[in-house]
Order: structure tokens, then sequence, then C-alpha cells
């Protein structure tokens, strides 16, 4: 698979896959910026920021954006993560052009004036909203106490206070320093002329202003250990999490090998789902990959009633030691690379879905990568490389253990 | 001018309705057996039992445990899924082609062999309770069982979960008569899309479900809906308010389904549709805010629905209504053709995927009794004009209103 991957004379750089057996296509500016980007005073300015790009630029009012989208019948969106903000559209092949067109004009966000008091308060009910969601509370503890100190720890849409304390102008700095050719990409993956993509890459985006790459990013400490425990009176469950440090996202050697992990132990048909919840000890449980570019977590975690704490916290140790202390089968290791396997041929036959990983890719491993390459390196992982995996990042001991509900557990916790 | 796409439609030996669109070239094979039957088929003394009947039919076989069962789908590295709805449970699944007979002798096994170990059933009930109470902590679920009740009635309107009532009163004679009672070829369709010959792919499923079950009917018997309008509150200490609203629409069948379609998308498909526009950009009220139509085969019903703090939610109830109220009035030419363009440049872009293919078939199978064409969706929702959303709206009036709240407080007045 080849994909065309040019860097532009201001500093743009421009993916893309062409998929000829695809009728549409999907493009979408990565931006490499997100909330550990950001200064506490203005946690959630990433977010923000992303909501603002869709309410005006100088050719564009905000109807006319979102007009110009659905007049294309567009499925879009944008999202913003920890380290990321992404733009995106997936339409028809022929009405690429035009796509790219109004998401490059919204890079170059007028960021209105008149339009940031009213989208200041869909942030307040968004975040409202998270917060009557037991797992939003959950992700956001845990990035609050394991990143203590660090740009990580608080939450992509910024607390209630920083965003409504932040001001325009502060937007507009951010929005300069990070919204510029040598931070960003271009990505495109559909039944497209690669060459021809990049020609509307260069008409739409030369006279972007240029800038230099955002700040580096310093790496955070080990999570270290502890109990954490957050007392939720008016939610019914009780959700625990033990959590250890993993590998980055960018850790060539042993990403496949977490997910492999976290599969095996939380994923369909795994150890979690036959040994916890089909033994009735909670309705949930599973592991889940924390990756950031310098920093890592495995999560092992279940959500049971209130009265279960003991036997779920003790039933994920249970098989984190379990695992640790058995290995796994080579057959076992087989059914997860085989689902896996079908993911990627699925994968493989939309340009959004590639689209959505050819920015993660770009973003993380500074490159493209294509469905066989990613094949290729899960067909080769054996269960030694689980075993070796389990030693240079252990899911035994008490991790640092978070739980979270109405009940006061474990005692006198802090 | 669309290209048709190549389907084939006929009703096996066995009772089983198949469909295939025939995709060459296509590298997956994605599949969606539904069996006719579901929530609705239960009696109000056992209120989830369907759903329990769901979770308990793969935990094990004549041939094997459940394990060994789910086992034998990854050693093929078919992803499947299942789910049970009002009236159909639905089993899904994609696969490499070539994995195909493997994968529906595999979901043949389950339907016509599950052995409902007991230990699998007693765990199933007590995790359906656990279910319940998690539920309690996801308000937009919550709120839309409340709405459902309302607006189709006890018996289409239940919850997979029943209440903590009925589903403790279930034990493995219910599964298992439910199971023997309900399951059936005469009440399955299977709608398959990919690179597949037609008649290979008939007589695969046909083997692998010839002599299958005896349940008393087609499935196809209608339920009919039984609206109730009237305000509903259920407090609740929520940082948001959700507002539910539903009144009666159409079926899928209707005729008028075409302009109720296009009237939704003018409401609410895009960020420039009605409801994004006035709730959400120009007043800032809410994060989220939609409309939707579910149809069970009997008919249709217009939900709409927003999440907002407490003191706006009055506010926000209002805008609601003006803008239902409103569409009749101004909807413009300009965007009814910029929600139909939408609606078909999704259908050929989501087409990409195998497995939206075959849910589409599979949809159509359940609603209609045939595959239809694109050119024929196309042109029933190009037809649709600004007169006949008028008309639309004149005859299907949201007078006779159901809401439901939760939340800290009921909306004024």
């Amino acid at each position: 698979m080849a994909f065309l991957d040019q860097t532009l004379p201001n500093g743009l750089r421009v993916v893309v896959e062409a998929m000829d057996s695809a009728s549409s296509a999907a493009g979408g500016f990565l931006v490499r910026t997100g909330s550990r980007d950001e200064i506490a005073p203005q946690a959630g300015v990433s977010h923000f920021l992303e909501h603002m790009c869709f309410k005006g630029t100088e050719k564009r009012t905000w109807q006319e954006i979102t007009i110009g989208f659905d007049d294309l019948g567009s499925t879009y969106n944008a999202f913003t993560s920890k380290e990321r903000t992404f733009y995106y559209g997936w339409v028809r092949r022929d009405d690429l052009d035009a796509q790219l067109e109004l998401l490059a004009d919204m890079m170059r966000s007028a960021l209105p004036p008149d339009e940031f008091s009213m989208e200041k308060n869909v942030i307040l009910e968004e975040i409202a909203m998270s917060h009557d969601q037991l797992e939003s509370h959950v992700y956001d503890l845990i990035h609050e106490k394991v990143y203590a100190g660090h740009p990580l720890n608080w939450p992509v849409l910024g607390h209630k206070q920083t965003v409504a304390e932040l001001s325009r102008d502060q937007m507009h700095d951010y929005f300069s320093s990070r919204y510029n050719p040598a931070n960003v990409v271009l990505v495109v993956a559909g039944n497209v002329r690669p060459e021809a993509v990049l020609d509307s890459a260069r008409r739409l985006c030369d006279r972007w202003p240029g800038g230099g790459p955002r700040p580096a990013r310093v790496a955070p400490p080990g999570p270290g250990d502890g109990i954490t425990l957050l007392r939720l009176e008016r939610f019914k469950q009780q959700c625990l999490c033990r959590v250890f440090p993993a590998p980055s996202a960018v850790d060539d050697r042993d990403t496949e090998t977490s997910d492999a992990v976290a599969s095996l132990l939380g994923g369909a048909n795994s150890r979690f789902y036959w040994n916890i919840v089909q033994a009735g000890v909670a309705h949930s449980a599973s592991a889940w990959r924390v990756e950031y570019c310098d920093c890592g977590l495995m999560v092992l975690y279940g959500f049971c009633e209130p009265q279960r704490c003991e036997a779920l916290s003790d039933a994920l140790r249970r098989e984190a030691e379990r695992i640790t202390r058995e290995g796994v089968r080579e057959e076992e290791l087989q059914r997860v690379k085989n689902r896996r396997r079908t993911g990627l041929v699925a994968e493989a036959e939309s340009p959004f879905y590639r689209l959505v990983q050819l920015a993660d890719d770009v973003d993380t491993f500074g490159r493209p990568r294509g469905v066989e390459e990613r094949m290729q390196r899960i067909e080769r992982l054996a269960a030694r490389d689980v075993a070796e995996y389990l030693e240079r990042w252990p899911i035994t001991g008490e991790g640092r253990l978070f739980s979270v509900g109405p009940r006061d557990w474990p005692v006198g916790a802090s | 001018m669309t290209a048709p796409r190549d389907y084939v439609h006929r009703r096996l030996d066995c009772g089983v309705e198949f469909a295939l669109e025939r995709l060459p070239g296509r590298r997956l094979a994605a599949y969606d057996l539904r069996v006719l039957t579901g929530m609705v088929d239960e009696s109000e003394e056992r209120l989830g039992l369907a759903y329990l009947v769901d979770q308990t039919i793969t935990k094990g076989t004549t041939k094997r445990n459940g394990q060994e069962y789910l086992d034998a789908f990854d050693a093929i590295g078919a992803q499947q899924t299942s789910y049970v709805g009002r009236e159909a449970f639905g089993f899904r699944c994609q696969c490499l082609p070539e994995y195909l007979p493997q994968s529906l002798a595999l979901h043949a096994e389950a339907l016509r062999t599950a052995s409902f170990p007991e230990e699998a059933c007693r765990v199933a009930v007590e995790l359906a309770g656990q279910e319940l109470t998690a539920l309690q902590d996801q308000p937009d679920e919550l709120a839309q069982r409340m709405i459902n009740r309302q607006a189709l009635g006890p018996r289409l309107g239940r919850h997979p979960l029943g209440q903590e009532a009925t589903i403790a009163r279930i034990g493995r004679g219910d599964i298992l008569d439910f199971w023997r009672g309900q399951f059936g070829a005469a009440r399955m369709q299977v709608a398959l899309a990919g690179p597949f010959d037609a008649d290979e792919a008939a007589n695969q499923i046909d083997q692998a479900f010839s002599g299958f079950g005896t349940p008393p009917d087609d499935g196809r018997r209608p339920c009919p809906i039984e609206f109730t309008p009237g305000a509903r509150h259920e407090h609740k200490e929520l940082e948001q308010q959700q507002i539910f609203l539903a009144w009666p629409g159409v079926s899928r069948t209707s005729p008028e389904y075409p302009a109720e379609r296009v009237m939704l998308a003018v409401l609410s498909d895009g960020m420039s549709s009605r409801l994004f526009t006035e709730v959400r950009e120009k007043l800032g009220l809410v994060y989220w805010v939609g409309a939707w139509a579910d149809q069970p085969r009997s008919g249709g019903m217009i939900f709409v629905g927003a999440s907002t703090t407490p003191q706006r939610c009055d506010e926000t109830h209002r805008v609601l209504l003006r803008e239902v109220d409103r569409l009749a009035e101004d909807i413009t030419e300009t965007e009814l053709n910029r929600a139909k363009v939408g609606m078909i440049a999704k259908a050929e872009t989501h087409g990409d995927i195998t497995r939206s293919r075959a849910s589409e078939l599979s949809s159509d199978l359940f609603y209609y009794g045939r595959p239809v064409q694109q050119e024929e969706k196309i042109r029933r929702i190009s037809g649709v004009g600004v007169a006949d959303i008028r008309r639309y709206l004149k005859e299907h009036p949201r007078n006779r209103l159901a809401a439901a709240t939760l939340g800290p407080r009921a909306l004024k007045g």
C-alpha cells in the first residue's frame, strides 16, 4: 500500500491513502495540540477552540459552515483529546475538494467575538452532561491523581471555572500559536487521486500564516501507588480501577502486546468476561489502555453493586496474578489475533475508519501505517511476548486503586 | 441514475426468509439473522425474559460449553453480537468470506441446540438485576424508558431488562419455554452481504435450519401501539434535566413515511438542522438535542429530546415545541432539498461498509418483506415536497403529546 506523504513549503504535511475500491472519500485536519498542551488557568481551551472553529471565518458565518457540510451530505464532526484535535468530513468522492475547502477555511477561524459567550454556554452544558456520567468521573479522577501537577491531569472539557473565565483573546493567542502549518497535518483516505489532493492542499493552505510547532511536551512522573476514593452518593454503582504503568503510544516494542494483554484480560470472550462477569461478581469488567506520546497506563476495572467491591477487587487482582504466573496459551492469543484480523479488514473498507486510523498513526508514530503492516505486527505476537511484556510492565501488586461511587470503600481511603 | 444493487430474495424450503446482496470483490462477509419474536411475547409477570434468552442462548449447546462456543467464533475471527428488541432477536456477524459456512453453522448450533445450563441461567438473572441497578446511573436511558412506556404502551414500550420483581421470578424453565415456543425457521430472516453465490449461500442456510422449530406462527402479527399522552416527571439528582417528548407518527410502510423522514431530517439531521440551530447554536441552551422516529411494525412515534441544566429546562421545552410547530409554517425548499441531499449522500458513503449493507437489507426485510432498491428509496425521498411536509404535519400534529422529564425539577406548565 503506497501513501502520498509530503510536506508543503509552508510546513503543512499532507498524507493520502488511495482506496480504489471505495466510492467515497474522507478528509480531515489533524492539529497536534490537545488539553495537555494547555496551561492550568486555560484548561479546556483546546476543546472550546474546536467548537469555535465551527462558528465563523472571514468567508463564512457559522450558518454557512454548517450548511456547507450539510449541502455536501457529509458525515462530519470534530473531537479534542489530551494530545490532538481532529476535524473531519466523509463525503462522496466527487465532493472531496469542496469538503477540504470548507475544512481548510475553518482552520482559519475568525473566532467571532459575538459567538464566544453563546458557545461557552454550550460547553458548560457539555460539562454538566459529563458530570451525570459515572464513567466521566472515573476517567477524570484517574488523570487528576495519576498526573497530579502535570497538564495531563485536567479534563479535556476543562473545568466550569476555567471555561467560564476564558477570554476570546486568550483563545486567539492559543489558536495563533497552534493552528499553523508546522503543527497541522491534512489526512485523506478514499477514492481519490493523491496528486489532486496535494494540489488542493497547496491551493487551499499555501497562504496560511506560519508558525512553529507546539512547545515540547514534558513526560509526567509514574503513577505511583496508593488508594483514592471518591464518594458520589447519587450513583448506584461502584467503579473500581487498578492502575499500573504501561507503554506509551509510541513504544514500538510493546504497544501491540499491550493491546493484546488488554484484550486477553478484558475484551470479548476474555478472562474477565468468564471469570468475573459470568461468575456473577460484576456486570462489567474490562481492561483499558491509556496511551500518550510519552507515558501510558493499564487500567483493570469493573462496575459493580457497592456491596460487591471486595469480590470485584479480589477478582481483578486474582486474574492479573494468574496471567502473570501462568502466561497465556498460544491458541488464546491466536483468537485475539483472529478477531483483530477481521477488524482490520473491516477498517480497510471504509475511508472514514482509515482516515481516523491514519491520523492516529501519523500523530503517534510520525508516519502512516497500512492495514497489512498492522496485520503483520499482530501476527508476529507470541505467548512468550506476553510473558516478557508482563515482566517489563507488571500488573500485579496493588498498583493505584481507585474507587468511585456511593460506598466508602476501602474504608479509610482518602 | 443509481446502479441497481444485486439482490436475491427467496423463502427457503426450511422456512427461513433469505436475502443476499451480492458484492463481488468485497473482502468481508456480514449478515443479520433475525428471529421474529421479542419483548412483546413476554408475559407481564416475566418481563425481561427475552433478554435472558438472548444472554443464555450462547452459554452452551449440546456439543460444547459456552466458552468453547465463543472460542469457535474466535477461531475463525468472526465478530458476532446479539440483541433483543421489541419484535425481533438479532444475531449479527462479520467475518472473512471463507468462514461464512462455519459462522452460519455456529449460529444454527446455538439457535437449535442451546442447552441453557442451569448455572448460566442463574447468573444471567443475577447479572440482569445488577444491570437494572446500573441503569439508574444512565439518565438518558432512564428517561427514554419512561417515555417509551407512555409513547408505545405496555407491550411495545418495554425495556429489555424488565423490572426487578419480574426478572427475579424467571428461571431456566421459563427461558426454555420461551425458546421452544418462539424460535423456529419459519420466523427467521437472514440478510447477507458479501461476495457470495446466492444458491450456495441459500443451501448452507437451508441445511443449517432445516426442521428447526415449530412456532405457532411466522411472528409477523402486529402488536398495536398504545399511546398515552400526558406529562410525567421523576425526580433524580442530576446536573442536567432530561426532556423527552413523543407523539404519534406513521409506520415505516405508510405512504407518508418519506415525508416524515425528510421532516425529521430538516428538524434534526446535521448542524444546520432546525433544532441544532435554534436550541443550541442561537440560544446555547443545550449540548445535545435531537428528533427521531421509532417504528414497531404496526406504526410509529416521533420523539424529540434534549438535556439541559434545570434552570433552562422550561425555556428549552418551549423552544423545542416552537420549532416543531414552526416547521409547518415556514419550511423552505432550500432546507428540504438540503435534507434530501444529505440522506441520499450518506446512503452512498455508508454503503462502502459491508456491515451497513447487511443491516440495511435486514431492515428492508423486517419492514417491507423484500429488498428495496436504492433507486426506489431515492425516488421516494426526492419526491417529497414542501406541500407534502405541510400536509404531513397537519395530519399528524403534536397536539397530543407525551412528555417525560427526569431530573431535579418538573417543567412548569
